[in-house]
């Protein structure tokens, strides 16, 4: 049996992950939006989709990017299966390792905004395009936000396997951050 | 009867005075707090509307210049859009009565809901701002490219203007996932899914439609704020109808998250003031729930004028009458609800059949315009204006008084003049339809919606002419109701916990309830929990 406080936090934690998932659905809707924009606009676009003149962006970064992504997917799973087995030390461990490929991740980000702003000014395909990286990179700032958050409240133990709604949150905010690079990988650079 | 007890926790103790309205986060002061805002953005919206009348009035007025008229009825539309009716009735209505009607002490983020109400507050300010600072003018409601582009809207009001949409946009959204998550882990023991109150049902699909659709216009916002200050290229001339595509596609489904929770509204007060069940419940939750999901498949109506194939506009053509059935069937639904009912004329009832008969009037004329070929007779012409305010007039503006007069003595704790009500109802009543209905004549006479004036060989001033009165008649109206709201306020008539015996839970704690809602969890057995607990046990069902 659980005790009236243990009832309340998972009642909590019950409630804030239906929260969180219907966030992600309105979050799902942002991104569907700009998404049709792309293919809106790239169907209806009576000149070429890329236009003439506006070189497709090197792949090479996109790939790292992804390599990037699925890792951190991986690490965020060991990071929720730790404290799972109240493994306080594999939690910190592997959010770390998360952040430390998220950021990598905005530093490959950073140097392609850098070598792409241009783009964004000459046609509709270079706007969306930058559109589309950089509300995604945004999201990658807030799940970084959040894994340092879930650090320094691990740090001070304040994480265990029953109290761990911001685990959870961050999670699977961060699951939908990699859905969406996927999403954008394939959409901008392979297809 | 099992019941569950929690205690009541100790730091829901209500502050005081002013620091206990601005740090709450009690769901019914955050609900109150969302009515008194929109009920300021009602009148200064409907004073917006006063002046674009008087200067219809006759030909050739010059009462305001044709740019300030502009911003004039771009402002009306978006005050009674954005920051009256949404917020009256998801913020206001909602977070006031959701909680109580599912047996629950609060929404289920308390802080989040105060959060999303500031928010919402700042928006309305915001959009204020826009229209103080000027030139919002040229892109109406709409803000159709290439209108609302740096082209032609240069000035910063249109900037300021789509960032307090943004921000609205935000708070509602955040509103809508509380909602939900309320209504699914909230519910008191017993509230199966056919006991829950048609008024929180509707909530429930308005939320839907608000988690889906509003992401996809904040999208499109930041975008036309993108292409305005950072040089970004996605609404080009050659792509306006990539804006159009975007704003209906939230816009068309916003008539439902406008126009469902009054249904809801008048869901519940009918039954009640008809001394019955509400007739084929069932039958309302399924086509409630069929408007939320027909709503997404009908935006392109919008755009019948601007080109579209026509493979496409037969479709839209289709589902748009396809939408208009679920409607029709809880017309049914309330008028057999009152067939054969020992009515109870007071002023929540009127509202309510002065919803049904002018809302059916809207309807129609809604699949009159959804044939292509009349549309494009009728677009942006006086009908399009005289259909939409039946919709969002005859439906939600006479829905959210019925909930007004049908909750305020729960609220407020204290009883309104039912005289002074049925008078604010009866000026109404006439004073919308001679406003409203001429314009249905001079839109088939070929006047066009939003001209500052018009010449005086046209034909048009006698419906001009009635349909100022109208609106000059709606302005008494609403004068009526602020006496009301005096009196109401100076009465010493305390409200009884339950006037007028009444279904939902709302009606079995005190007027006005304890911050805390309940002291014990109700355990629901039917639909209609009040009754059972006034005949003593659960009520059989009444035959129709
Ligand atoms: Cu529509």
């Amino acid at each position: 049996m659980l005790s009236s406080a243990q009832f309340a936090i998972e009642q909590r934690r019950r409630t804030g992950r239906i929260g969180v998932r219907l966030f992600i659905v309105s979050e799902t809707m942002f991104f569907a939006a700009l998404f049709f924009a792309w293919y809106y606009l790239g169907v209806t676009s009576n000149s070429a989709w890329p236009p003439d003149g506006v070189a497709r962006p090197l792949l090479a970064p996109a790939v790292l990017n992804t390599a990037l992504t699925l890792i951190s997917a991986v690490t965020m799973w060991l990071a929720s299966r730790s404290i799972g087995r109240d493994d306080q030390r594999g939690l910190v461990f592997w959010m770390a390792a998360s952040v430390v490929c998220a950021v990598v991740f905005m530093a490959v980000q950073t140097q392609e905004f850098r070598e792409l702003a241009y783009i964004a000014q000459g046609s509709s395909y270079g706007s969306l395009f930058l559109f589309l990286l950089f509300f995604h990179a945004v999201r990658v700032f807030v799940g970084v936000v959040l894994m340092l958050i879930v650090l320094v409240r691990a740090s001070m133990h304040q994480l265990n396997a029953r109290r761990r709604l911001l685990v959870d949150a961050t999670v699977m905010y961060w699951y939908f951050i990699v859905a969406v690079w996927l999403a954008v990988f394939t959409v901008l650079y392979v297809l | 009867m099992a019941s569950i007890s929690i205690p009541v926790r100790s730091q829901d103790k209500a502050k005081s005075g002013l620091l206990g309205w601005l740090a709450t986060v009690d769901h019914k002061k955050v609900g109150l707090m969302y009515m008194v805002m929109a009920f300021v953005f009602f009148i200064g919206s409907g004073l917006l509307a006063l002046i674009i009348r008087t200067q219809l009035a006759a030909p050739g007025m010059t009462l305001v210049d044709p740019n300030t008229y502009n911003q004039i009825f771009t402002m009306h539309g978006t005050g009674m859009i954005f920051l009256f009716t949404i917020p009256m009735l998801v913020g206001g209505f909602g977070n006031y009565f959701l909680p109580i009607m599912i047996g629950a002490r609060d929404v289920a983020f308390p802080r989040l809901n105060a959060f999303s109400f500031w928010i919402t507050l700042g928006a309305g300010l915001v959009m204020s701002i826009a229209f103080l600072v000027g030139d919002r003018s040229a892109a109406a409601w709409t803000a159709y490219v290439p209108l609302s582009t740096s082209t032609y809207s240069p000035q910063s009001g249109m900037d300021i203007w789509l960032l307090g949409l943004i921000l609205a946009g935000i708070g509602s959204t955040l509103g809508a996932v509380n909602f939900m998550v309320t209504i699914f882990t909230m519910r008191a023991p017993g509230m199966t899914a056919w006991r829950i109150p048609m008024f929180v049902w509707a909530m429930a699909t308005t939320a839907v439609m608000v988690l889906l659709a509003t992401p996809v216009l904040t999208a499109a916002l930041v975008m036309l704020v993108a292409d305005r200050n950072f040089s970004t290229q996605f609404f080009t001339t050659s792509n306006a109808r990539l804006w159009q595509h975007m704003f209906w596609f939230y816009s068309h489904p916003a008539v439902y998250i406008m126009v469902l929770p009054a249904m809801g509204v008048v869901s519940e007060v009918l039954p009640v003031f008809s001394r019955k069940p509400l007739f084929g419940a069932k039958a309302v939750v399924i086509s409630t729930a069929l408007i939320g999901i027909l709503g997404f498949t009908t935006w392109v109506h919008h755009m019948f004028v601007s080109g579209v194939s026509p493979a496409i506009e037969r479709f839209f053509i289709f589902t748009t009458m396809v939408i208009a059935v679920p409607t029709g069937v809880k017309m049914f639904n309330w008028i057999f609800t009152m067939w054969g009912g020992s009515l109870n004329l007071k002023t929540p009832l009127l509202m309510c059949i002065g919803f049904l008969s002018t809302f059916v009037i809207g309807g129609i004329t809604g699949v009159i315009q959804a044939a292509g070929p009349v549309d494009s007779y009728l677009h942006n012409s006086y009908w399009v204006v005289a259909h939409f305010h039946y919709v969002l007039f005859g439906g939600s503006v006479f829905g959210i008084f019925a909930g007004l007069y049908y909750w305020a003595p729960k609220m407020v704790g204290r009883m309104f003049d039912d005289k002074l009500g049925k008078l604010h109802f009866v000026l109404m009543f006439f004073g919308f339809n001679l406003t409203f209905f001429p314009m249905h004549i001079l839109g088939l006479e070929g006047m066009p919606r939003r001209i500052a004036t018009y010449a005086g060989d046209r034909g048009w001033a006698a419906g001009n002419l009635v349909a100022t009165i109208g609106a000059f008649t709606i302005a008494l109206s609403i004068l009526v109701f602020i006496i009301n709201l005096v009196k109401i306020a100076r009465s010493k008539e305390a409200a009884p916990a339950d006037p007028w015996e009444g279904n939902t839970l709302e009606w079995m704690i005190p007027s006005p309830p304890p911050e805390y809602n309940f002291a014990v969890i109700p355990t629901v057995q039917s639909d209609r929990p009040a009754l059972d607990a006034r005949n003593g046990g659960v009520t059989p069902a009444a035959h129709h």
